[in-house]
């Protein structure tokens, strides 16, 4: 589903990463950890085609990410990507429902019943007409969970996701990204620090200078 | 603490020195423009005073005639003799031209009538410079005449040449003899007795200056003096204030703009300061956290915006000084008004006045500042320094702007404060003020009546126009308040010219039109030849010949002079533009109609009995009616022809109008008249169309300046949209990341910016239209009949309204798409991962 092949990076010639491959199936949940500075972020960025690269390929359902336009890459992660950010990154003028079909709206196809299960299913049923700023930290992930799955994406990439949580709510926070993202049939890419939220992935990589081990 | 914070200003304007740099030339240009006009204002009016105060020298008593006409010269002899009276010296003042010859153009000038033995311990700047070798008689020598050295300038002729005056028995021909040190305005100097002969006056005198032996009480000496009725005590500051009220409305309007001018700056500053807060939200985060209270954070940005306007106060006044430096060098004291004609005034220093401008450059840019250092103020440090600003989302109070707007009509309701439409003029700022504080109210209800859009571009764009209130208004805030100034400029502008395109119908009925002379005061000597009418209208192609006269009636030592209309007036509703209803006349009463300007001047209305001082012969009038006149800014009083000649005996003419045959040509018939009038009267001739067609042009081209006014304004506005997009783009990077990893493409991004403030200005626009129109009414009903005494009925002209709104919403939209650019950069993408 994924496929990365001898990614390299740089910024004014200084390197960040080199010759990265890596491959995910679909439905794998994969973690991704590093020290800070790996290039994490980065990666993650040049998946989505958000940024470039300096050599290699990144194939999305066997589409050369870093060769598409502009305007395809940002078709391809409205149609295939959801997005989950350390800080939620919900948009204060919307209700809470809004912020949860914005995806479906940006393709065109308004689903109320489609957002009415994701709330459910990330247990804010009844909260949809809520502003943003009326709901706790937890809350907030959760509403930023259920819009990047509320599309069916193929790939969720996840940057950090409990790193603005407690533990406790770190804790459901994953159980719930991990049960959602299979109940919808999606892989993930996790980015963490936390060692505990990598032990549930199905696999571990570890990124470095040098490539992706593990 | 000061002295540690401020190398952090200094380094943000090494930073963003070009930004900087325009708010710095938006309050020099604003101080630049108030300080020049103040400066040309008041040199101009030194210049004038000290002319008028060399010319009238220093006497204890002037007594002056109270019309132009003058007053029994018996009186000086009878003054000659007062055993308490030192110095009696008598003045002859006469308005005429003067030419080199025949082929010369004429040049308007006074002519000063004087006895040159009494006048040197009085007002010695009157008295000829003898040259050397001449004989002491030639100072009252009938042939020899005196200029000062603007009329020097002006008819550049030298001592010994010949030089022509005109009077109404024909051009009298006088040798130049020298000069006199008088400044100010074009002035010939001649021998009493001389001008007294010459120009129709004799045994007349304009004034008698006085020097009362040591010791006379003024006061007492005065009491006990009779004098007759056309006579009067007089100062040398009445001649002063007349000048001064001739162009005060004129004077203030120009201050006015120059304030105008200080206001954009401080929107500019505005502009400049929001953008710069915003950018170093993250810097006054810091700041707070380390423990700068919020007081000192306005106050931080306060000071060097204090600065930051010193600097460009002392850049405007010095470029105020260059400026008025170079307009009274080129368009003279009155920057080409006509009311100084003549004087070339070097500059005089007011210190403070122009210290006011300088501190008025300061207020405007702290002013600007305010709400930027509020902002500041404001920020909570450990959310901004988390990149988790303040929401805006709560409703703003209504009450300011419903009071502001209360209190602009209220003024607008005020009489005229000393003459001027001061009160309107704050009205109109309380409007402006109002509309503006109103703008988030008017987004609201705009909003509402729009339902929620399903697409997601509409929505996202929709529900931040609703969500961001305060900052749609600091957004808009500039546009509301140039298309207001913009549309209220276009009415008054439309409404005034519709009106005077309507007047000269009615006021040029004929086909063409002969003048003796442009200037009033000079009517009596700039007449037309005896029998002239009477030859015009026995040409061929000349069906008809109407004449009038025109003469200065003085009502108050304090005004100019009203414009007395004697003309054929059988049938008065149809040839003048009354306003109003036409009283019946009364038998055995005078009528006469007065213009608009002089009923509001002399709080005179139709049915009053007035008081004409005709010379040697005042005279009660009933005013029958009031008329429309957009000539004469101070006034003009209609008579009828017979009625003035029975009553004066004055039989002169001064102008014509001429209804020609069908075919005749009036190129031709203007040569023709202006040979029958011959060399020795000069006369303007111009048919209706030629009269039309340069009104208009003069109308349009006084008002061009308000054209550049309105572009320059939506300019400022656009400006601050631009600002303050790129302000909000700034602080909202990683909404914009968001929507890019949301699959925005970078157009959709800039689309998004572009309709939020399209929605943003839309309501602007409605809100600036509104206010425009309110703010016309303002200057049409109020300002215009306050300054200049005419009224006009209010044109909105649709479509112009139309494609400057619909030209303001493309531009705004064009800036903001513009200034989107930085919503879809890279650094927008990668702001999702700053952590503050």
């Amino acid at each position: 589903m994924l496929h990365i092949e001898g990614l390299s990076k740089s910024y004014d010639r200084t390197p960040v990463f080199h010759d990265v491959s890596l491959v995910l199936a679909a439905g794998e949940f994969v973690a991704m950890l590093g020290e800070s500075g790996v290039g994490k972020s980065t990666l993650l960025n040049c998946i989505a085609g958000l940024d470039e690269a300096d050599s290699g390929t990144v194939l999305l359902d066997g589409q050369p990410v870093l060769q598409l336009g502009e305007p395809q890459r940002a078709r391809l992660r409205r149609e295939k990507l959801g997005f989950v950010f350390q800080a939620f990154h919900l948009l204060p003028q919307l209700t809470v429902a809004q912020n949860i079909e914005l995806p479906l709206r940006l393709l065109g196809r308004p689903d109320a019943q489609r957002t009415r299960e994701l709330l459910a299913a990330v247990g804010l049923e009844g909260l949809g007409a809520r502003s943003p700023a009326q709901l706790s930290g937890g809350q907030l992930q959760r509403v930023a969970l259920a819009r990047a799955l509320v599309h069916r994406p193929r790939l969720i990439l996840a940057d950090e996701p409990t790193g603005n949580l407690d533990p406790a709510t770190a804790e459901r926070m994953l159980d719930l990204l991990q049960a959602q993202v299979k109940a919808e049939g999606a892989a993930c890419l996790l980015v963490t620090h936390s060692a505990a939220a990598a032990a549930r992935a199905d696999r571990r990589v570890r990124l470095t200078a040098t490539g992706i081990t593990g | 603490m000061w002295r540690h914070l401020l190398p952090l200003t200094m380094a943000e304007w090494r930073h963003h020195p070009w930004r900087h740099a325009v708010a710095l030339l938006a309050v020099a240009l604003g101080v630049a423009l108030a300080s020049s006009v103040q400066l040309i204002n008041h040199s101009a009016m030194a210049e004038f005073s000290q002319a008028v105060r060399a010319a009238n020298g220093e006497p204890d008593v002037t007594l002056s005639a109270t019309q132009r006409e003058g007053f029994d010269d018996a009186l000086f002899a009878v003054l000659a003799r007062d055993a308490q009276v030192a110095v009696a010296s008598p003045v002859l003042e006469i308005d005429s031209h003067a030419r080199r010859g025949d082929t010369e153009p004429r040049v308007p000038l006074r002519i000063t009538g004087i006895d040159a033995l009494r006048i040197a311990s009085i007002a010695p700047a009157l008295l000829p410079h003898l040259p050397e070798g001449s004989k002491p008689t030639t100072l009252i020598d009938p042939d020899r005449v005196w200029l000062n050295p603007a009329a020097q300038a002006r008819l550049q002729v030298e001592p010994g040449q010949t030089l022509w005056l005109q009077s109404a028995e024909g051009w009298q021909a006088m040798q130049v003899a020298g000069r006199v040190a008088t400044g100010g305005a074009p002035l010939a100097v001649l021998d009493i007795a001389a001008a007294q002969a010459r120009f129709g006056r004799a045994g007349r005198l304009s004034r008698i200056d006085l020097r009362l032996v040591t010791g006379v009480d003024r006061e007492a000496w005065l009491r006990r003096q009779v004098l007759p009725p056309d006579v009067r005590v007089s100062t040398a500051e009445e001649t002063a204030q007349r000048i001064s009220n001739l162009s005060l409305a004129y004077r203030v309007n120009l201050g006015v703009l120059a304030l105008v001018a200080l206001l954009v700056g401080g929107f500019l500053v505005y502009s400049v300061l929001a953008l710069s807060v915003a950018q170093r939200t993250p810097a006054f985060a810091l700041l707070g956290v380390l423990g700068l209270p919020a007081r000192e954070r306005r106050a931080l940005v306060l000071v060097e915006t204090a600065l930051l306007g010193l600097v460009g106060s002392a850049l405007g006044l010095a470029l105020g000084a260059a400026m008025a430096w170079a307009a009274l060098q080129v368009l003279g004291g009155d920057l080409g008004g006509g009311y100084f004609p003549g004087v070339a005034p070097v500059l005089r220093w007011p210190w403070g006045l122009l210290a006011a401008c300088g501190l008025l450059g300061v207020l405007a840019a702290v002013a600007g500042a305010w709400w930027p250092a509020r902002a500041a103020e404001r920020l909570a440090p450990a959310l901004a320094l988390k990149g988790m600003g303040h929401t805006d989302n709560t409703p703003p109070p209504t009450w300011p702007g419903l009071l502001a707007l209360a209190g602009g009509v209220g003024l607008a309701l005020l009489p005229p404060i000393a003459g001027l439409p001061l009160a309107a003029y704050g009205a109109v700022a309380l409007l402006l003020a109002g509309g503006v504080a109103l703008v988030p109210v008017a987004v609201q209800a705009l909003l509402r009546s729009v339902g929620t859009p399903s697409g997601a571009l509409p929505l996202l764009a929709l529900r931040r126009a609703h969500h961001a209130r305060q900052t749609a208004s600091a957004t808009v805030a500039g546009v509301v308040a140039s298309l207001a100034l913009s549309v209220a400029l276009t009415v008054m502008v439309a409404s005034f010219r519709d009106a005077v395109t309507v007047w000269l119908d009615s006021a040029l009925p004929a086909d063409l039109y002969v003048r003796s002379t442009l200037s009033t005061g000079a009517a009596d000597q700039a007449v037309l030849p005896p029998g002239f009418a009477a030859s015009a209208a026995a040409l061929p192609g000349v069906l008809r010949v109407q004449a009038a006269r025109q003469r200065p009636l003085q009502f108050d030592a304090r005004r100019p002079a009203v414009a007395l209309v004697a003309r054929p007036l059988p049938d008065p509703a149809a040839a003048l533009p009354l306003i109003g209803p036409l009283l019946a006349a009364r038998p055995g009463e005078l009528s006469v109609y007065i213009s608009e300007p002089a009923a509001a001047l002399y709080q005179w209305q139709a049915g009053d009995l007035i008081v004409l001082p005709l010379p040697g012969n005042p005279q009660k009038a009933r005013v029958r009616g009031v008329w429309r006149d957009y000539a004469r800014q101070f006034g003009a009083i209609a008579i009828d022809a017979a009625d003035y000649q029975r009553l004066t005996g004055d039989t002169a003419l001064n102008d014509l109008a001429l209804w020609l045959a069908p075919g005749a040509a009036p190129a031709e018939l203007s040569s023709t008249l202006r040979r029958l009038a011959g060399d020795a009267t000069p006369i303007d001739t111009a048919s209706t169309s030629e009269l039309r067609r340069l009104s208009l042009a003069i109308f349009d081209r006084s008002f061009a300046v308000t054209r550049y006014l309105q572009a320059v304004a939506i300019g400022v506005g656009l400006v601050g949209v631009a600002a303050s997009l790129s302000a909000q783009v700034l602080s909202r990077r990683k909404e914009f990341g968001l929507l890019a990893h949301l699959g925005l493409t970078r157009r959709q991004v800039i689309g998004l910016v572009t309709l939020e403030t399209l929605a943003w200005l839309s309501a602007g626009c409605a809100v600036g239209l509104a206010l425009g129109l309110a703010i016309a009414a303002v200057l049409v009903f109020v300002v215009n009949p306050q300054s200049f005494h005419w009224t006009m009925p209010l044109q909105v002209p649709g479509w112009p309204l139309a494609l400057l709104t619909l030209a303001v919403l493309v531009a705004g939209a064009a800036t903001a798409a513009f200034s989107a650019r930085q919503a879809a950069s890279r650094h927008a993408v990668l702001a999702v991962k700053e952590d503050w």
